[in-house]
């Protein structure tokens, strides 16, 4: 018998999932994504350079920070500008606050609901307001971030090809900076909340792939490793990873040599643990969570480290943007000529590759991105697949119940794996 | 309503007391202590008027800031009133403003201030307004104008009152000056050390020179503006502007604004709100049955100008356009209000000439095409005239200044046969006011000319004598231009003249000339003790002493103040001059210059068409003519 | 007194105007005690029946959601496109005249056929409706004035005035002083003018005012060197298109 969950709620995108049980038997299990294709790749062609990224952020309305910035970097590179240490930093800062508000937005509004045993948020209006109200104080936070460098969270409007074209004010900065402080009881709170959650145990080893940057939590680097031994540079991920298209979804799946791979949080946490803030490891310890961990489930604790971690790397970049000064915007230098770049960032939900080619006018000739969520799409199903045997004997609403779980621990983003498709004739 | 006078009088009360820019940081710096304080500033490459959070922030020096005081004595998003929505209705009363001081008002915001007082304290007074009025406290600062602004043509570029306090700017410091006790008030309290000697009388102030201006007397405007509501120009600016409304936002006398309700989130309670509006919106003038009363971008921009340059003055007596350029500085079209009221200018006063009624009072425009001081109060200005004119020395022409009227001037060059005249205006009244703030290039209307002047033809083969008194001279140089021309048809010239004063003479370097150049004998007499010239203190009767002239061939011919006739006549007499051989020159108020108004009588001779220029032989029976 | 029941539904898009409304924080949680949230699937998993007041977000792309649209209109009385996706097709819009390409994208995908989409569509070429709230992403603040006037019964006020008034209102400097081509003459203003702020130029995303000033402002743009194709190109970043009208 067929259990056909449309429309699965919690998830940002559309998505399908369909079991098809007989008897003890699974005859099929797959996640249909039917979020409308946009041909972003179409669009952008032809369009000057100046344009692209602020299109480009459009794909997706969590994650447009991160689009932007992969953008740009791409961009960048295919022209020949060389953002200043200050441009950098801001960047990094302005990527944190989008993490935290992705994660904590998550976290909060998607995830808790199911280990609450209800079906929104807003249940707990009236018996624990002071959690929603909580979870919204801290988004807050995250977003003032994103205001104060990109002048909104959602499509920045200060980013721009070699930095930014406003400079923060360093008042808000420094207000910044106690918000940040402030929210830490806020964080505590939140910490214990998911301490006391029980998380499902299921486990199963995967590739685990994010960007590498010595000495750093990654976040914009040029090369990238994972936990089977790869190591290559930003610029050759075609070489390491195929994306290929299904006959039921609407986004691409990928795969390296090995099969499927896990991109995300759980990936850089576990590829990066010795490199976690000094706060975000007492997270981690009061978690239970450690390097070793492949339990998919617990991509929700490793999110909840991040946000922890990026906090205190908040709090240190500020402090370094405030000595370095933050006088003079930078002169918009209009590149001349053509040419390739590829650049990647770790997006929210994981690696997230951007490459264009621009032809001698600046305009946009051909353009590819590899989105975080269409990488983990086949070890969503190959996990789904893997947890089902042990499910076989629950209810059917018990069944989707822990599937929809499986799903929402990856924190999908449908809106952005399917912004754009390129289809080979086979 | 006359526009400021270049030199205010001396506010009796005032204060006067030069300051460094050090004393002025730390006046401001005292003052951020007790008020909030609003200065001009630059943030992002533009010149914005904004709190200050430290006086070092403050710009004294800058061209106009991008928005006028407006922003805080009349802000857009301003609360009428709080109100709360539960079983009762309660309405809580706006609190007073906070003290509140705007330092660094240009004297075009300054008059922008007058006009808004003007038109929101008539009727029922604006309450909001006023309390705001009460709370802040005006310092002024003298400018720069830009490209852009055009003060100088409306007279804004200076102002005597309405301010606390008033910075005038010397070189490498100011000299701070107050306006009211309040602004005392505040000198004694946060810079007691400016206060503590007060200075002499102030220098003259700072006179603007603004490269826009317009190319006519400001007081022709409303006049112009009666005739013009048809004129093409509004059709070209509906076609240019982009209905953005930039210009009557920024403008610092535009106060149009919608009034309209804002409710808190939970719904229970909420503020009425005013906001600025703009004539050139296009739901500006629309009613709920969709009917739009102005309904084209040309009728937005026509009204806009109406009521800068005619309602409101019609009204208010006053320009309500301050001519600081903040409207064409913004303008993405490049609409400027000077561009637009010369074109209609032009458009409206063509030298066509219709065979109309009342056309021999019409006067034709002439160009000034030089302009020289002369003296203090002197001006010498060289007219090129649409047409050849002829004349004979000593005719007079009247001026016309629309609005103001027209006034006789004689003509102080000789007649060439050519299209251009001289003529001398000193400043006393309206009319020459304006006409001292003409520049070259100005048009102006000219009628004439009129009067009989001297007859050249009976000076033939004579000896003449000369006799100018003051301004006198300014008629007897037409003649003697007129003479020199052909100098050997005439014996020996010999000028007399006398003045107050060597800065007061007319046409020093003239009489320099004539005096060096060896053609003729010049006598010079002032009133003051010394002089640079080394010339003898006296009258003009001194001048007479050991002059010798043949009685039988000389021709005399004076021109003076009306009391000088009384003491050289006389002279003249005893001399042996014949009465024939006596030319006065009679001033009288001629008016219409054509022997009709009247004005101009003397007992029943009509001096604008038999003089002013008269033989004594012709007017020695008439009781009116010399002042006994 | 029974709360007026809202719900957020979304189709093709970034979902990140639905995201602003979650971005209200504070004002959130003073919302929800005004009204009942019934429907929201990106943070609930309840559904409801009938609906008063219905917020799409997104354009429409294939039959599927026409038919879902279709369903959508019929349990709400009031239905508000949120957002430029859902106003007028928005960014979805922007490849939509590449028609060789797209033509040819679609050919490939008869062998892939749920790969097949129309040209996207604005709502309201599919059903009508009520209100909208415009801007990619829309405005929180504007997002909550539309929700007040329709709690009070009233109709939505969105500004008739162009981008230029916030702008000067702000201060902010000019795009055109920096040779940059900024649509904030002819586009509506509600959004602050943020993106000026921001140093960026005004792309249009919140689509023309009533009586944009095309004539005088097409002159502007030719005078800082854009040919008629450059202008047409610009407004098709969000799809605002042409006009006809002019005063």
């Amino acid at each position: 018998m067929k259990i056909e969950l449309n429309h699965i709620t919690r998830i940002e995108g559309h998505a399908h999932l369909v079991v098809d049980r007989k008897q003890g038997e699974i005859k099929d299990c797959r996640l249909e994504i039917v979020e409308s294709p946009r041909f972003f790749e179409a669009m952008l062609k032809g369009r000057h350079f100046s344009d692209v990224a602020p299109i480009v952020a459009r794909v997706c309305g969590v994650c447009s920070i991160s689009h932007t910035l992969a953008s740009l970097m791409a961009t960048e590179q295919a022209l020949g500008v060389e953002p200043d240490a200050k441009a950098r930093l801001l960047r990094r800062l302005l990527s944190f606050g989008e993490i935290m508000q992705s994660h904590l937005l998550q976290l909060y509004f998607m995830a808790v609901p199911d280990y609450l045993g209800i079906s929104s948020i807003f249940q707990l209006l009236d018996s624990r307001r002071e959690l929603v109200a909580r979870a919204l104080r801290l988004k807050r936070t995250a977003n003032r971030i994103c205001e104060v460098i990109g002048g909104r969270p959602i499509h920045p409007v200060t980013t721009t090809i070699g930095g930014f074209s406003v400079m923060p004010y360093v008042s808000d900065l420094k207000h910044l900076r106690q918000e940040l402080v402030a929210a830490l009881p806020d964080l505590e709170a939140t910490v214990e909340l998911f301490a006391g959650f029980d998380f499902p145990e299921f486990e199963r080893e995967t590739e685990y792939i994010c960007l590498s940057d010595p000495g750093h939590y990654p976040l914009h680097a040029n090369r990238f490793c994972s936990s089977s031994g790869l190591n290559a540079a930003v610029t050759d991920y075609k070489k390491e990873v195929e994306e290929y298209l299904t006959g039921y979804s609407t986004a691409k799946f990928a795969r390296t040599a090995r099969g499927s791979y896990m991109v995300g949080p759980l990936a850089r946490f576990k590829n990066n643990f010795p490199r976690l803030s000094p706060m975000a490891r007492k997270v981690a310890s009061a978690l239970t969570i450690d390097a070793d961990t492949i339990n998919p489930y617990h991509s929700l604790k490793a999110r909840l480290v991040e946000v922890v971690n990026y906090v205190e790397e908040s709090i240190h970049t500020i402090d370094e943007l405030l000595l370095h000064g933050l006088n003079g915007t930078k002169p918009r230098a209009v590149p001349t000529g053509g040419g390739q770049g590829t650049a990647a960032v770790e997006a929210p939900r994981g690696l997230l590759f951007h490459s264009y080619t621009y032809d001698r006018n600046g305009l946009l000739d051909t353009a590819d991105c590899v989105i975080p969520t269409a990488q983990n799409l086949a070890n969503i199903e190959t996990d789904l697949k893997a947890i089902l045997p042990e499910l076989l004997d629950r209810s059917d609403q018990e069944l989707t119940r822990r599937l929809e779980m499986l799903i929402r621990s990856y924190d999908p983003c449908l809106s952005c794996s399917t912004h754009l498709l390129k289809i080979d004739l086979v | 309503m006359p526009l400021e006078p270049i030199f205010p009088e001396q506010n009796q009360n005032s204060l006067w007391r030069p300051v460094q820019p050090a004393e002025i940081l730390r006046f401001v710096h005292s003052l951020l202590q007790a008020y909030e304080v609003v200065g001009a500033q630059r943030k992002r490459g533009r010149i914005i008027l904004d709190q200050l959070q430290d006086a070092a922030d403050l710009l004294l020096e800058f061209p106009p800031a991008v928005h006028s005081p407006k922003k805080f004595l009349f802000p857009n998003w301003d609360q009428l009133f709080r109100f709360k929505l539960d079983n009762n209705i309660l309405l809580e009363a706006e609190t007073t403003t906070p003290p509140r001081i705007i330092f660094g008002m240009h004297p075009c915001d300054l008059h922008a201030v007058k006009i808004l007082d003007d038109c929101l304290f008539e009727g029922e007074t604006d309450s909001a307004y006023r309390a705001k009025r009460e709370a802040t406290l005006l310092v002024g600062v003298d400018c720069t104008p830009d490209e852009y602004c055009f003060c100088t043509s409306l007279g804004t570029d200076r102002i005597a009152h309405g301010f606390d306090l008033f910075l005038h700017r010397r070189d490498g410091h100011y000299l701070i000056q107050s306006g009211s006790e309040r602004g005392k008030q505040l000198l004694y309290n946060h810079a007691p050390e400016v206060v503590a000697d007060a200075a002499e009388a102030p220098l003259p102030l700072q006179i603007k020179q603004c490269s826009t201006r317009l190319k006519f007397p400001a007081e022709t405007l409303p006049a112009l503006m009666e005739n013009a509501y048809d004129d093409p120009v509004w059709k070209r600016l509906g076609k240019d502007c982009l209905g953005c409304g930039s210009c009557t936002l920024l403008c610092p006398s535009c106060y149009c604004f919608n009034v309209q309700d804002k409710l808190e989130v939970n719904l229970k309670e909420g503020q009425r709100i005013r906001t600025w509006d703009s004539c050139q919106f296009d739901q500006f003038a629309k009613v709920s049955d969709g009917e739009n009363f102005r309904s084209s971008q040309s009728d937005r921009q026509r009204h806009r100008f109406y009521r800068k340059y005619k309602y409101l003055w019609d009204q208010h007596q006053r320009t309500a356009c301050v001519g600081c350029g903040r409207c064409s500085r913004e303008c993405l079209s490049h609409i400027e209000p000077t561009e637009v009221l010369n074109q209609m200018f032009a458009d409206n006063l063509q030298p066509e000439r219709p065979s109309a009624p009342g056309i021999e009072y019409q006067p034709q425009m002439a160009e000034i095409i030089a302009r020289k001081k002369l003296s203090p109060e002197d001006l010498l200005f060289r007219l090129r005239l649409p047409e050849k004119f002829t004349f004979t020395p000593g005719s007079f022409i009247q001026i016309s200044v629309f609005g103001l009227g027209e006034a006789p001037f004689s003509i102080a060059s000789a007649p060439d046969g050519g299209r251009e005249i001289d003529l001398v205006i000193r400043k006393a009244g309206a009319l020459t006011q304006a006409l001292h703030r003409a520049r070259k290039g100005d048009m102006i209307g000219i009628r004439g000319p009129f009067g009989s002047g001297y007859s050249i033809d009976k000076m033939l083969g004579q000896d003449l004598l000369l006799v100018a008194g003051g301004r006198g001279l300014i008629a007897l140089r037409s003649l003697l231009l007129s003479l020199l021309a052909r100098r050997r048809d005439f014996g020996r010239i010999t000028l007399l003249c006398a003045a107050r004063s060597i800065d007061s003479m007319l046409f020093r370097e003239d009489l320099l000339d004539w005096h060096r150049s060896g053609e003729m004998d010049c006598r010079f007499a002032v009133n003051e003790e010394e002089n640079e010239w080394g010339i003898p203190s006296g009258d003009i009767s001194y001048l007479f002493k050991d002059l010798e002239i043949n009685s039988q061939r000389t021709i005399a011919a004076v021109s003076g103040p009306p009391g000088m006739y009384r003491h050289i006549n006389p002279l003249l007499f005893r001399m042996g001059l014949h009465d024939e051989n006596i030319y006065l020159n009679l001033e009288r108020h001629m008016k219409c210059g054509l022997g009709k108004c009247g004005k101009c009588r003397i007992n029943n001779v009509c001096v604008c068409e038999c003089g002013p220029i008269f033989p004594y032989s012709s007017i020695k029976h008439l009781a009116e003519a010399i002042e006994r | 007194m029974k709360k007026t029941r809202i719900g957020f539904f979304d189709f093709t898009g970034c979902e990140g105007c639905q995201l602003t409304v979650l971005n209200l924080e504070q004002d959130l949680l003073e919302i929800l005690e005004l009204v009942e949230l019934v429907e929201f699937r990106e943070v609930m998993s309840e559904q409801a029946g009938h609906l008063d007041i219905a917020f799409v977000e997104g354009s429409v792309c294939r039959q599927q959601d026409r038919e879902q649209l279709k369903k959508i209109r019929q349990r709400t009385d009031i239905l508000v496109a949120l957002g430029a996706c859902a106003d007028n097709g928005g960014v979805n819009a922007l490849g939509s005249d590449r028609g060789p390409e797209l033509m040819c994208q679609q050919v490939y995908a008869s062998h892939l056929p749920h790969l097949q989409t129309d040209p996207p569509q604005a709502l309201s070429e599919v059903v009508p409706v009520d209100y909208r709230v415009p801007g990619c992403p829309i405005d929180g603040h504007e997002f909550l004035a539309v929700l007040q006037a329709l709690l009070l019964k009233r109709q939505p006020d969105l500004p008739t005035f162009a981008v230029c008034v916030e702008c000067k209102l702000a201060e902010y400097p000019c795009s055109f002083d920096h040779g940059e081509i900024c649509l904030g003459p002819v586009t509506r203003a509600g959004c602050r003018a943020i993106c000026i702020d921001g140093g960026d130029r005004c792309r249009g995303c919140r689509g023309l005012i009533e009586n944009p000033r095309t004539s005088p402002y097409h002159r502007l743009l030719e005078e800082h060197g854009l040919t008629v194709d450059d202008i047409l190109d610009q407004y098709r970043t969000f799809n605002i298109g042409e006009q006809k009208s002019e005063s």
